[in-house]
């Protein structure tokens, strides 16, 4: 297994740095027909995510984002199903927990946090369980589904946050009433938006890895997803190991917004997430779905990200940060094609060579 | 001197990985039946690609009746004289069998329109012509596969092919189906004078039809003999590379209780046809049933609801004793049965997992492989592995590789490696050897007997009748979903079984007359 494993790496590991240098190469391309000097652009890029204990708080927690999402994507592409629904499950998770946090107001602070987040668990969990059983009882395709439940949600906590749910002071904006201070979680870097959230990330992050990994439950997740027929052929309830795992992922999407409502946003609106799961997923993929490359990637781009903020203060529209991000996506998805046709190219090469050689030695001796 | 009709001269064939042909030079005769055997991945096919213009070789030179092929395509090979009927037919089924065999040179009216009727003549007079008799009217999805093999005979007939590759000809046919396609081919060969090339693996085919026979190994032809001057041991052997103990299996022991009984099962296929009919079979402990019958009469469906993959319309299947109808493959293993699926790409490994991986699958919760929270155990999981890789003889590049990257006959071996640990008391064993060479036919056939001759009850499905010869205590034939005939094994032949394949009951009295 080490031997395959680290061939399998290496090459992957090599496209995913050349694809890297060739998306931050078109950036700077971009950058300099646009009349920026791209070395600036780049370390005004860098600056903006290091130059403050802030803002690495401030990426460190998007990059927490990203990997929890990603690894609940992770989680369901393991055993097969693609879970495209965790922004839907990661409002809902928000949303609920925001206003469990509003009903509780002034219970003890262990116990609001608690139920918070079993709130958002299982809403994110159930989120999940609907396209997850459609998928495994009547095969329905499960990214349609999420998809569409994605656009539910979102309607769904725009009228709860403008409905029923309402903040009484914000008229014009949908959101919820502000959780009350002892709430909040406790931040890890000041001012920034890193908090203690952060360690729970850890802690699943780890768990997910080990699961994964290490375990004969991992492994049935992954013979699973390889090939669902003789997974069950083998005895395995592949139904159920399908659909817990599709629970799991939602679950983990919710906490997340539960996560950016008691750390950041403090009430529930829009900006609990800007498509942050499609991105985590852009992530997921880029990663082949592996754990541990999810963790690294997802502190990648959110240096990026963060980064680009910076950028702006020079003049520079953060933008130049999602074409770098779509050319690595994009050269990682070429890559598998182009390396297959040149090591064809030169296996025939090296074989008629060979073949030719064989047949001088035949001759000389014949 | 005799003209040749096909002359290769060093030819090589490199696919990305694998030296497909290695330097083979060849001559085959005008007017004879050349048979070409070997093991799969051997190169035969390959080769024979190369003079139907499918693959261009990566050196060397084809000639066709002392006539270098220039260009490699199909459509040069069909104009130079060449016709190819592949393993898989490509026929168009919705289609006559006239539309079928005119086919790419339709005859058309006022240059456009069809011309149904010159078509139908057109096929009839090949019919009669080479007396390979099939109605021209009759739609290809509707006639059997023998007839549908004849359809892609005539086919390349038309085309004017007086060069004829045969690739697996008889893989799909009833023994009565083999003995009139030979009849056809000696016709071809003695009347018309055309030259039939022949691939096969089953040799005994090779002793009964052709001139000469050229063996393959590895991508090298390793010699061409006079099929007189050879006989199928010395055959074996050059195919393998090493002497083929075609030993006789012992059989000992009595058989037991009842350990599969069956009871008016009736399934249906994906289509939702019904595939088995109120069928009921018993199988006892330390006794191999084998269940003769051509692809499609509803075998694989039996099996599939035996062990849980399909579902059950109706009846009763009781597994040692217990009633297990409508349980899950997973319950259904836990009450002692283990399957040796017939697609084992599909259903049987999980291509892209390693050896290991495979290996393990069904032992994984096992408390010597999983520890305290699941953890796996993986040193005592590759210890193990490598034990049963030594033990059933799988050759590969290990225990780490995946499985997808091997060869059929290991990838089987890996099967039949983890359902054999197991140690259940029934198996269900589906094609064990298809796509398997003779080496590892040798010892996965061993190994079944070893099993039943241990006490297993096993129930036996192979398209290889000789397989079911060699294994079966008792043979039992089904067609179209139905039970036609139940023999013991020393009680029928070949012949005769053919039969009761094809759904005669009063298979002995037709096969008289």
């Amino acid at each position: 297994m080490k031997k395959l494993a680290g061939a399998v790496n290496c090459r992957y590991l090599l496209s995913l740095l050349l694809s890297i240098l060739f998306a931050f190469l078109i950036g700077a391309g971009i950058l300099a027909v646009s009349g920026f000097h791209p070395l600036e652009a780049y370390g005004a890029m860098l600056s903006g995510a290091f130059d403050s204990a802030r803002h690495i708080g401030d990426f460190l927690e998007y990059a927490m984002v990203l990997c929890v999402c990603g690894l609940a994507c992770v989680l369901g592409a393991r055993v097969g199903i693609f879970n495209v629904g965790g922004e839907g499950q990661l409002l809902l998770g928000a949303i609920f927990a925001a206003q469990v946090g509003v009903w509780m107001d002034g219970q003890p602070r262990f116990l609001v946090i608690v139920c918070a987040a079993l709130a958002a668990m299982a809403v994110g969990g159930l989120y999940a369980f609907l396209p997850g059983v459609l998928k495994v009882k009547v095969k329905v395709n499960e990214v349609i589904t999420t998809i569409m439940l994605n656009t539910i949600a979102a309607y769904l906590c725009q009228y709860l946050a403008k409905g029923p749910w309402k903040n009484a002071n914000k008229n014009m904006v949908a959101a919820t009433e502000q959780l009350g201070a002892q709430y909040w979680f406790g931040n890890v870097i000041p001012r920034s938006n890193l908090t203690s959230a952060v360690f729970a990330a850890a802690v699943m992050a780890f768990l997910v890895w080990y699961v994964m990994e290490r375990t004969s439950v991992g492994y049935e997740m992954r013979i699973t997803g390889e090939n669902p027929r003789f997974a069950f052929f083998s005895g395995l309830r592949t139904d159920r190991i399908v659909l817990l795992s599709m629970v799991v992922s939602g679950a983990m999407c919710g906490l997340v917004g539960m996560f950016r409502v008691y750390g950041v946003e403090h009430l529930y609106r829009d900006s609990v997430s800007k498509d942050y799961y499609f991105e985590a997923l852009m992530v997921a993929m880029i990663a082949q779905y592996k754990p541990v490359t999810v963790i690294l990637l997802s502190l990648f781009f959110a240096v990026l990200k963060i980064g680009a903020q910076g950028m702006e203060l020079i003049g520079i529209p953060s933008q130049i940060y999602l074409i770098i991000q779509t050319v690595i996506i994009f050269c990682m998805a070429a890559e598998s094609g182009i390396t297959r046709s040149l090591t064809a190219a030169h296996e025939r090469r090296r074989a008629r060579r060979a073949a030719e050689e064989r047949l001088k030695e035949e001759l000389k001796h014949g | 001197m005799q003209e040749n009709a096909v002359e290769f001269r060093h030819i090589s064939m490199e696919f990305p990985g694998v030296l497909a042909n290695d330097d083979v030079s060849l001559d085959i005769r005008k007017g004879e039946v050349f048979a070409l055997v070997g093991e799969n991945g051997a190169g035969k096919t390959t080769l024979m690609n190369i003079l139907y213009g499918i693959h261009e070789p990566t050196n060397g030179e084809v000639h066709i009746r002392g006539e270098k092929v220039e260009r490699f395509s199909p459509k040069t090979a069909i104009s130079m004289g060449v016709g190819m009927v592949h393993q898989h037919f490509m026929l168009v089924p919705s289609f006559t069998v006239a539309q079928n065999i005119v086919m790419s040179r339709e005859p058309r009216r006022l240059g456009v329109l069809f011309d149904n009727k010159a078509a139908e003549a057109a096929a009839q007079r090949l019919v009669e012509e080479y007396g390979l008799v099939v109605d021209p009217a009759a739609v290809v999805r509707e006639i059997g596969v023998g007839l549908q093999q004849r359809v892609e005979i005539l086919k390349t007939l038309y085309r004017g092919a007086d060069i004829l590759i045969l690739d697996e000809p008889t893989a799909v046919l009833t023994p009565q189906e083999t003995d009139e396609l030979f009849a056809v081919i000696r016709r071809v060969v003695r009347e018309l004078g055309m030259t039939v090339i022949i691939i096969t693996h089953k040799l005994y085919e090779v002793m009964a039809i052709s001139d000469r026979v050229g063996v393959m190994r590895k991508g090298r032809l390793i010699g061409v003999e006079n099929t007189c001057d050879v006989d199928e041991k010395k055959l074996a052997s050059m195919m393998v590379g090493r002497p083929v103990l075609y030993d006789r299996l012992e059989k000992a022991g009595e058989a037991g209780a009842e350990q599969i009984k069956v009871s008016y099962l009736t399934v249906c296929d994906d289509r939702g046809l019904v595939a088995v009919d109120g069928l009921s079979l018993s199988v006892r402990a330390g006794e191999v049933l084998g269940i003769a019958a051509i692809e499609g009469n509803g075998q694989s469906e039996l099996l599939e609801a035996i062990t849980g993959m399909r579902r059950i319309e109706r009846g009763t299947v009781e597994v040692c004793g217990q009633n297990v109808t409508g349980k899950t493959a997973g319950e259904i293993r836990a009450v002692g049965l283990s399957h040796i699926p017939e697609d084992r790409l599909a259903t049987g490994v999980s291509r892209s997992a390693s050896v290991t991986d495979n290996l393990l699958m069904g032992k994984q919760r096992d408390p010597a492989f999983s520890g305290f929270a699941f953890h796996q155990r993986r040193s005592s999981i590759e210890r193990y592995a490598e034990e049963v890789y030594e033990k059933f003889d799988i050759r590969g590049a290990g225990i780490d590789t995946a499985v997808g990257s091997m060869s059929g006959g290991n990838m089987q071996k890996v099967v039949v490696a983890r359902e054999f640990s197991f140690d259940s008391p029934v198996l269900i064993i589906a094609q064990p050897t298809r796509g398997v060479d003779v080496g590892a036919i040798e010892f996965i056939h061993t190994r079944i007997i070893e099993k039943r001759n241990a006490g297993c009850a096993i129930l036996l499905c192979s398209a290889d009748l000789d397989e079911v010869f060699r294994l079966s205590d008792r043979i039992i034939t089904m067609y179209e979903g139905h039970i036609t005939g139940e023999f013991r094994t020393n009680d029928i032949t070949k012949d005769e079984i053919g039969w009761y394949m094809t759904g005669h009951r009063e298979g002995k009295e037709a096969a008289k007359a």
